[in-house]
C-alpha cells in the first residue's frame, strides 16, 4: 500500500508488482464486468476481462480474451445501439449506451455498457476499457413502466372516446325529446336549450345560452308562478314535476305549460344546476275544453227535443187513462220507458263530460247503504223479468256520500249483470263489511271479459273486441261507476272468466266524512 | 179569476206544449220565443207567474231574470226556471230563480210546482 500516495499509484520499480496484483484484485472485486480492448491489434480483441464479467456473461476468461467483443450480441444484430458503439469507437469517444447481450446460455442480458478509449501521448487510441453491467431487471421495470403507460394512454383514450360517445349519445337524445328542456346554472343563468326549445318559443340560441332566464326575450320569462318555482318550491322539493304554468308570451300568444324541474344535488362539476322540461299543454287544453263544450253542447241540444216528446207522452197517457185499449196503453208505456232510457244516456254522457272537467258535484249526505240497495234491485226487478236478482249479506251501515250518485253505480252495475248474461236469469247481489268499508259483489253468469281487457272495461268508451255487434253502448257506464267510486274513497274492480260470468265488486268507507279520508288526490 | 202565467221558451216544441199543459190546467198562458220580448209583455200584462228557460239567444234567461230583479216592479214576480243544462240550477239560483227544473221534466212534477209557487205568492 506505500505506493498509493495522495490518492494516486506511485509506480516506482520497487513496488510495480505489488501495484499491479493490487490494481487487479480491485478489479476482480468489482460487481461490474470490466474488459480492456486492444485497438492496435486487428479486430481490437479483449485482452483483459475481470471476474465479474465472467459471473454477467457466463463465459470463462479463456473463451473471452482475444475475441471482438461482438460475441456478446450472438445474432441479434441490428441494434441501434451498435451503430452507436461503433461510430464512437471510430472517432474514439466515450460512450454510454444500453445493449442486448446474451450470456454464454444464450439468455438475454441487458448490458450497460460504458466504453472509453484511452489514448497514448500522441492522441493516438490505443485500448478501450469496457464497463459492463447487467441492467436487465431495471430494464425489465422499464418496459414494464413502459407497458403500463401505454396500455393506460390506450385506456385513457378508450374512456374518451366513450365519454364523447356518452356527451353524443345523451345530447342526441335531448335534440329528440319532443319537450323544451333548459339547463340553468345555480345562479338561473341559461347555460343550454334543446331545439324543441328554439323551436317553441321561436328563439334563436345566440340571445338565449348564457344569459340569465329572467332577462330572455325582454323579461318574457320572468314569470311569477316560474320564480315562485325556481324560488321558493325547488330549493326544498326537489325534484317538482307537473307544475303548471300560464303565461301570454308577447310573440307566440298564451301558453299553458307544465314543468318538470329537477335541481342535480350530486356533489361535482354539475352540482345546483336546475335542469327544467316544458311540456307545452295548450293545445291539448284547448282541444279538452272544446271536447267538453261539445258534450255539454250536444246533450243540452238532445234534451230540449226530449223534454217535448216526454210531454206529450205523458199528455197521450192522461188522455188514454179511461180507454180500455191494452195494446195502445202498452205502446205508450214502453215509448215512456225508452224516453227515459234515452234521457239517461244523454245524462250519462253530460256526466263523462263534468267528470272530465272535475265539475262533477257531489252531496255529501249519511244514507242506509242496505236500504239504497234494496231499491236499486226493486226498480231494476221491475223492468226486466228475464233475470232473477238474490240479495245476500247485509251491512247494516251507513255510508255518507251522494246516494243519488251511488245508487247510480248500482243500478249500472245490475243492468249490466242483465244485459250481458242473455239465458242465464241468475244474478247474486252480495252485502258485506270488510274492516271499515262497505262492499257490494254483483255476480251474473254471462259472457264473462278476457283477462286483458279487464283493467280496459274501466276506460272512457272502451268496449270489449266485438261486445258491440251483440251488445250495443257507448261505453262510458262502468268509467263513470268507477270515478264516482274513486269521488267517494273507493275502489271498484271486476273478476271474470270469459264464458263463467263477471263479478263487479266495490267497497266505501263507512261513515267517514270525507274531510278526514280525502288526501287530496 | 185564472191566474195569468208567460212562458218563455226559444224552441217551440217545449213553448207549444207548455202552453197546452197550463192552459188545460187552467190557466190563462201567454208563450213568448224571443227574450227580448219578454220584458214588455211583463209589464204590460203583469203575470203572477213567470216559466223561463236559460239558454236562449240574443238574451239568456239568466239575464232576463237578473233583470227582472233589478226592476222594482218585477222584483217579486215568482219565477220557475227550466233547462237543461248541466249547470243550469246553480245558474237560476244566483240569477234570482224561485224555482228549478230540469229537463226533461215530470208534467205532474211541474203542474205542482206551478200551483205551490201561485198559492204561496
Amino acid at each position: 500500500m506505500d505506493s498509493l500516495t495522495n490518492g494516486e499509484f506511485n509506480f516506482s520499480n520497487d513496488t510495480l508488482k505489488q501495484d499491479f496484483e493490487l490494481l487487479t484484485k480491485a478489479l476482480d472485486a468489482s460487481l461490474s464486468g470490466i474488459i480492456i480492448t486492444d485497438n492496435q491489434q486487428p479486430d481490437n480483441p479483449i485482452i483483459y476481462c475481470n471476474r465479474a464479467f465472467e459471473q454477467i456473461t457466463g463465459y470463462k476468461r479463456s473463451e473471452v480474451i482475444g475475441h471482438n467483443c461482438r460475441f456478446l450480441q450472438q445474432d441479434d444484430r441490428d441494434q441501434r445501439a451498435r451503430a452507436q458503439l461503433r461510430e464512437a469507437i471510430d472517432q474514439g469517444a466515450d460512450l454510454v449506451v444500453d445493449i442486448r447481450n446474451y450470456k454464454k446460455d444464450g439468455s438475454l442480458f441487458w448490458n450497460e455498457l460504458y466504453m472509453s478509449p484511452i489514448r497514448d501521448t500522441q492522441g493516438q487510441v490505443n485500448y478501450f476499457i469496457g464497463v459492463q453491467n447487467d441492467v436487465t431487471r431495471r430494464k425489465q421495470a422499464e418496459d414494464e413502466i413502459k407497458g403500463n403507460q401505454t396500455k393506460m394512454e390506450g385506456r385513457i383514450e378508450e374512456r374518451t372516446r366513450s365519454l364523447k360517445e356518452n356527451e353524443e349519445y345523451l345530447a342526441s337524445i335531448v335534440q329528440t325529446v319532443r319537450e323544451s328542456l333548459i339547463v340553468l346554472s345555480p345562479d338561473l343563468k341559461v347555460l343550454s336549450v334543446n331545439d324543441h326549445f328554439i323551436h317553441i318559443f321561436k328563439v334563436s340560441r345566440e340571445e338565449t345560452e348564457g344569459k340569465n332566464l329572467y332577462d330572455l326575450g325582454n323579461g318574457q320569462w320572468n314569470i311569477p308562478e316560474l320564480r315562485k318555482l325556481l324560488e321558493l318550491i325547488l330549493p326544498t322539493n326537489n325534484p317538482v314535476t307537473d307544475f303548471e304554468v300560464a303565461h301570454d308570451f308577447p310573440h307566440i300568444g298564451k301558453k299553458l305549460m307544465l314543468l318538470n324541474a329537477h335541481r342535480i344535488e350530486l356533489e361535482g362539476q354539475y352540482k345546483d344546476r336546475i335542469l327544467i322540461a316544458i311540456e307545452d299543454i295548450t293545445d291539448r287544453r284547448a282541444i279538452e275544453q272544446r271536447k267538453d263544450d261539445f258534450l255539454s253542447i250536444a246533450s243540452h241540444e238532445l234534451k230540449t227535443p226530449l223534454t217535448t216528446i216526454k210531454g206529450y207522452v205523458q199528455i197521450i197517457n192522461r188522455l188514454i187513462a179511461n180507454y180500455q185499449d191494452e195494446k195502445l196503453k202498452n205502446a205508450v208505456g214502453k215509448t215512456s220507458l225508452y224516453v227515459e232510457r234515452l234521457n239517461s244516456l244523454i245524462g250519462e254522457l253530460l256526466d263523462v263530460s263534468r267528470i272530465q272537467s272535475g265539475k262533477i258535484e257531489l252531496h255529501q249526505e249519511p244514507f242506509d247503504f242496505d236500504e239504497m240497495v234494496a231499491e236499486a234491485v226493486d226498480s231494476l226487478r221491475q223492468g226486466s223479468r228475464s233475470h232473477e236478482i238474490n240479495v245476500t249479506g247485509h251491512t247494516d251501515s251507513q255510508v255518507t256520500g251522494d246516494e243519488s250518485h251511488i245508487i247510480q253505480v248500482v243500478t249500472n252495475l245490475l243492468s249490466n249483470a242483465v244485459k250481458y248474461s242473455p239465458g242465464q236469469p241468475s244474478i247474486q247481489v252480495h252485502l258485506s263489511v270488510v274492516s271499515d268499508y262497505v262492499k257490494l259483489a254483483v255476480t251474473d253468469q254471462g259472457v264473462g271479459i278476457p283477462r286483458d281487457e279487464q283493467d280496459k272495461i274501466f276506460e272512457r268508451f272502451y268496449r270489449v273486441g266485438d261486445t258491440q255487434q251483440r251488445f250495443p253502448g257507448m261505453g262510458i257506464g262502468l268509467y263513470i261507476c268507477a270515478q264516482i267510486i274513486r269521488n267517494h274513497e273507493g275502489t271498484l274492480w271486476v273478476e271474470s272468466e270469459p264464458g263463467k260470468g263477471s263479478t263487479f265488486s266495490f267497497t266505501l268507507p263507512i261513515n267517514q266524512t270525507r274531510e278526514g279520508g280525502n288526501d287530496g288526490r | 179569476m185564472a191566474a195569468k202565467i208567460v212562458i218563455c221558451d226559444d224552441d217551440q216544441g217545449i213553448l207549444d206544449l207548455l202552453d197546452l199543459v197550463l192552459s188545460e190546467e187552467g190557466y190563462q198562458t201567454i208563450a213568448e220565443s224571443n227574450s227580448l220580448n219578454v220584458d214588455g209583455i211583463i209589464s204590460r200584462e203583469t203575470p203572477d207567474l213567470l216559466v223561463l228557460d236559460l239558454w236562449m239567444p240574443v238574451l239568456s234567461g239568466d239575464q232576463v231574470l237578473h233583470n227582472l230583479r233589478n226592476n222594482t216592479a218585477t222584483k217579486d214576480l215568482p219565477v220557475i226556471v227550466i233547462s237543461a243544462s248541466g249547470d243550469g240550477q246553480t245558474i237560476a239560483m244566483k240569477a234570482g230563480a224561485n224555482d228549478f227544473l230540469a229537463k226533461p221534466f215530470d208534467l205532474e212534477l211541474l203542474l205542482g210546482r206551478v200551483k205551490a209557487m201561485l198559492n204561496a205568492a
